[in-house]
């Protein structure tokens, strides 16, 4: 009679055992990021010999860093809200023509990615060779035009990617509204713009408030934008100040460390309170309905309004491609170019060069393992999480989530440290890199997976139980197939988000292990512009070839399917 | 598919608890073999937990639960045997159907997890659908499915193997009112000649009255009253069942021993009348309550012939309603509601007699 205790417990050791991975992977690299910034003593000793607060304290001396920081987020946050709300409420209240081809097109600057913008806006804003200054010399201005090397260069650039992430959760917002409630206020009586100002703003409010926090969280703890577009003029964040103090000589891991932890803090407040407003909001909009919300008609306004969301996209994604493009088949970058400066040694370059090609391969390898690895881990997590009824599965779901609240290159900061002491040499290794990602996107796969599993009624499983099939028989037969479409977008998410990693790759790769990203940075800041702009190109075509391959091959599947 | 291997399913106080509250506190009955048992009761006194505690995929907190003699689950002695195991079938309120499988490997899935030859999966499927009446609908994928459909398809599905036990949580729930009343008597209809023993999950009395062998009526997790149909509706025990059960008056009064007589029980309103009505050996307290169901009031313009329970009303309302027309009468300073299939139509503030036969003024047991 005991051993069905014994088996009952196999889905739940199994999905324990899981849960547990992720909790070491999350928690032992936090432990010692919060050592290190406690370790006053002699930097080099492991573990630190006296501990102290004045890591935290000698931050205080650099408060223009910190200035910075806010300065920055904010301008940021505030220009990628006006992105997102102006985008979403064209898109999903007018009657603006093809909303539907829009409403994708917005989702591609977060594909883009700051990085790409923050190399394309550097050749065409920089104030001395600038593709646009130079235009603007031609046309006959004085000095230039914009600058984009200043906090407010690299605040734009921040916020012209940020904006699509706001225009997906102020969208959302938007859509889940029930018209009803607009209707209700214009029977009574009240005209268009009364029922706007005391019926739709108040009901928006708290979701555009809880993008704003969410925004501005990630903000503070973006990193590659400053690092192209504000290193090189000795302009500082949070994240560039921490990786110049991990990367110079000698090193300065304490403070580094103590200013990774006040961030860590800062954004996990920062999503805490955001948490508050999405879960206070629930009375308002979300009745779990979809609404086909009312759509305004703006007469010949919309052709506007449609170039507006054009802009938008010429801006995030058309214009920084071009650029790129432009810049990659030249030997030096200039707007206009002679006839003899047309070359396509750069591809030739970036193709042959074995540093290249090596980091490229070692990318997709990494990014195949991330994947797939990855989309089983994380199954699982989620199924602990939302299906199994163990206890303390709360708990497991705020470990998982934490990476969010960390930028990745503070929490590769506490990775570095924790792995370089462990027994079995992975550091420097693509090992520990995919460790790294494995950790570091957690949040992104759990999330995708968990979204389609809480779609999936519970009694389709229950009922397999029911039909006498074991736990493994019935994660197959029923589970699996249902979770289909999540488990596939996960693996591509994660795929794409592995190949073009930047924060945490960028401190933990070793010398003998590279990967792309940081290969394309450093040749940014060691070779040329117009190499690291075919480099770039490169990249991003092969990572939207996995992508047709990756679809082409499932939709053949699911065509072969029974179904 | 006999009635031979019926089994008997015994629940001896059965706990279920979700941190501090209680879904089940403290639950016992028994189902016979091939018998079929309702639970019966409003949202959230317990029923569909204590049926999924049966199914195994709740687990209790504390009790027993037997299936034809094994026991599934014993707090006690350390044992909850997994859902799979315990060789039961179930049908969900929301038909649990997968959409990614055609109609036929939905209902062979039980059979497959069985291992059963490829020809024996063919062979009782063809049998399971005919029963339900969707022969030919083998190859439809399940996403293409009527309600009703779907509906047929998960009894298929959960008939198939030959369970010991079928459970139904609400099944017809999502139905239209219309399929809702034909599907009700074909349920009856398979259960019998299937002979399985079946535990039936409603809140609908209807479903109820028409469906079961016995009915147990729960209420905040404990067991109100147990018994047949005919015995919950007349002879409800308490206020609780006689209100949930169709509905009924309440008549409370002082209790009037010195007008006893013929074996009926005496008990004068507060409003000044008397009436008569029967204790079916239940104990008479001070203060008794009578439960007299709207539909055995009769109303007459002119007075009845009987001695006993007849009193002069006046008629406040008078509302037709198809089947039955339902009046409001001011009766001893309060009202009662009568209901009949022939009544003929009062006019508003008319005069009239009400009378009832004392054989359906029923004592309640906690008056």
């Amino acid at each position: 009679m005991r051993r069905w205790r014994v088996e009952l417990s196999v889905p739940t050791a199994v999905g324990g055992a899981a849960a547990a991975v992720a909790a070491i992977l999350v928690l032992y690299p936090i432990y010692f990021l919060f050592q290190a910034a406690l370790n006053v003593g002699d930097a080099e000793a492991k573990p630190p010999v006296e501990y102290g607060l004045d890591n935290f304290f000698a931050l205080g001396r650099y408060w223009e860093i910190l200035l910075n920081t806010v300065t920055v987020s904010l301008a940021a946050t505030a220009l990628a809200l006006a992105f997102g709300f102006m985008t979403a409420w064209i898109i999903s209240r007018t009657n603006v023509p093809g909303r539907h081809v829009l409403e994708q097109l917005m989702a591609i600057p977060y594909y883009v990615t700051p990085l790409l913008g923050a190399f394309a806006w550097s050749l065409l804003g920089a104030p001395e060779s600038g593709f646009l200054n130079q235009a603007w010399r031609a046309l006959g201005g004085e000095g230039y035009l914009i600058d984009i090397a200043t906090p407010w260069g690299i605040a734009w650039v921040m916020a012209l990617f940020e904006g699509s992430v706001a225009f997906v959760m102020i969208g959302a917002v938007m859509k889940s509204m029930d018209p009803a409630l607009e209707e209700a206020s214009q029977i009574i009586g009240a005209g268009r713009l009364a029922t706007m100002l005391r019926i739709t703003l108040p009901l928006v409010a708290p979701g555009v408030l809880g993008a704003a926090v969410f925004v501005f969280a990630e903000m503070l703890g973006s990193f590659s934008a400053a690092l192209v577009l504000g290193l090189p003029s000795r302009f500082y964040v949070v994240t560039t100040a921490m990786y110049q103090l991990v990367s110079q000589y000698p090193p300065r891991i304490p403070l580094a460390a103590a200013m990774g932890v006040s961030l860590f803090v800062v954004m996990f407040a920062m999503l805490f309170v955001y948490r508050r407003i999405v879960t206070r909001r629930s009375y308002v909009t979300i009745t779990g309905k979809a609404f086909r919300p009312r759509v305004m008609d703006v007469g010949p306004l919309r052709f506007a309004l449609l170039g507006v969301c054009l802009l938008y996209a010429a801006l995030s994604v058309a214009l920084p491609l071009l650029t790129l493009a432009y810049a990659s088949v030249q030997k030096i970058a200039v707007a206009f170019p002679a006839a003899a400066n047309w070359t396509l040694d750069n591809y030739r370059t970036a193709t042959t060069m074995n540093a290249v090609r090596s980091a490229l391969g070692n990318s997709l390898i990494l990014g195949l393992a991330t994947a797939s690895i990855g989309v089983v881990l994380m199954g699982l997590i989620s199924w602990i999480i939302y299906r199994s009824r163990v206890p303390g599965s709360g708990i497991i779901e705020y470990i998982v989530m934490f990476p969010q609240a960390v930028p990745r290159l503070v929490f590769a900061f506490g990775m570095m440290w924790a792995w370089l002491i462990f027994p079995i040499p992975i550091y420097g290794t693509l090992w520990l890199l995919l460790i790294a990602y494995l950790t570091v996107f957690l949040p992104l796969g759990i999330r995708t997976i968990s979204g389609v599993m809480l779609q999936v009624d519970r009694s389709l499983e229950e009922s397999a139980q029911m039909c006498g099939a074991p736990w493994a028989y019935r994660i197959r037969t029923v589970t699996m197939p249902l979770l289909r479409p999540g488990l596939m977008a996960a693996w591509l998410l994660l795929f794409i988000a592995s190949v073009r990693e930047l924060g945490a790759s960028i401190l933990l790769m070793g010398p003998n292990a590279k990967v792309i990203t940081p290969a394309i940075v450093e040749s940014w800041f060691a070779s040329s512009a117009e190499l690291t702009a075919a480099m770039a190109l490169i990249q991003t075509l092969v990572v939207a070839g996995a992508m047709a391959l990756f679809l082409l091959l499932t939709r053949r599947a699911s065509q072969l399917s029974p179904e | 598919m006999t009635r031979d291997g019926a089994v008997r399913i015994e629940v001896e106080n059965l706990i279920v608890r979700y941190g501090a509250a209680s879904a089940v506190a403290g639950v016992s009955f028994r189902v016979e073999p091939g018998e079929q048992l309702t639970l019966l009761g409003p949202s959230g006194c317990g029923k569909t937990t204590t049926l999924r505690a049966i199914a195994g995929l709740e687990r209790p907190s504390a009790g027993l639960i037997r299936i034809g003699g094994a026991t599934v689950y014993s707090s006690a002695q350390g044992i909850n045997v997994p859902a799979e195991k315990r060789g039961l079938s179930m049908v969900f309120q929301s038909y649990a159907i997968w959409p990614h499988m055609s109609v036929f490997d939905n209902v062979a899935y039980g059979l497959r997890v069985r291992r059963v030859g490829a020809r024996e999966i063919e062979a009782k499927v063809r049998e399971a659908l005919a029963l339900v009446q969707m022969a030919g609908f083998e190859r439809r994928p399940a996403s293409q499915l009527s309600g009703g459909q779907q509906q047929r398809v998960a009894l298929a599905r959960a008939c198939v193997f030959s369970p010991q036990v079928l459970l139904f949580d609400e099944p017809l729930s999502n139905l239209d009112a219309k399929l809702r009343a034909d599907m009700r008597i074909e349920l009856r209809e398979l259960q019998h000649r299937l002979g399985i023993t079946s535990v039936y999950v409603t809140h609908d009395l209807e479903e109820a009255l028409a469906m079961s062998d016995r009915i147990v009526v729960m209420r905040e997790g404990a067991i109100e009253q147990i018994g047949s149909p005919a015995d919950i509706y007349n002879l409800p025990r308490n206020a609780f069942v006689a209100d949930f059960v169709g509905s009924a008056n309440l008549i409370r009064g002082l209790l009037r021993a010195d007008l006893a007589a013929d074996g009926l029980a005496a008990v004068e309103t507060p409003g000044g009348e008397i009436v008569y009505g029967v204790t079916h050996g239940r104990p008479l307290g001070p203060e008794p309550t009578f439960c007299v169901r709207t539909v055995h009031l009769r109303l007459s313009p002119t007075r009845p012939a009987e001695a006993r329970n007849v009193w002069p009303v006046r008629v406040r309302v008078c509302v037709f309603q198809g089947d039955l027309t339902q009046a409001h009468v001011a009766w001893g300073g309060r009202e009662l509601i009568v209901r009949g299939a022939a009544m003929a139509p009062f006019a508003e503030g008319a005069e009239a007699f009400l009378s009832v036969d004392p054989a359906c003024c029923v004592l309640l047991e906690d008056s």
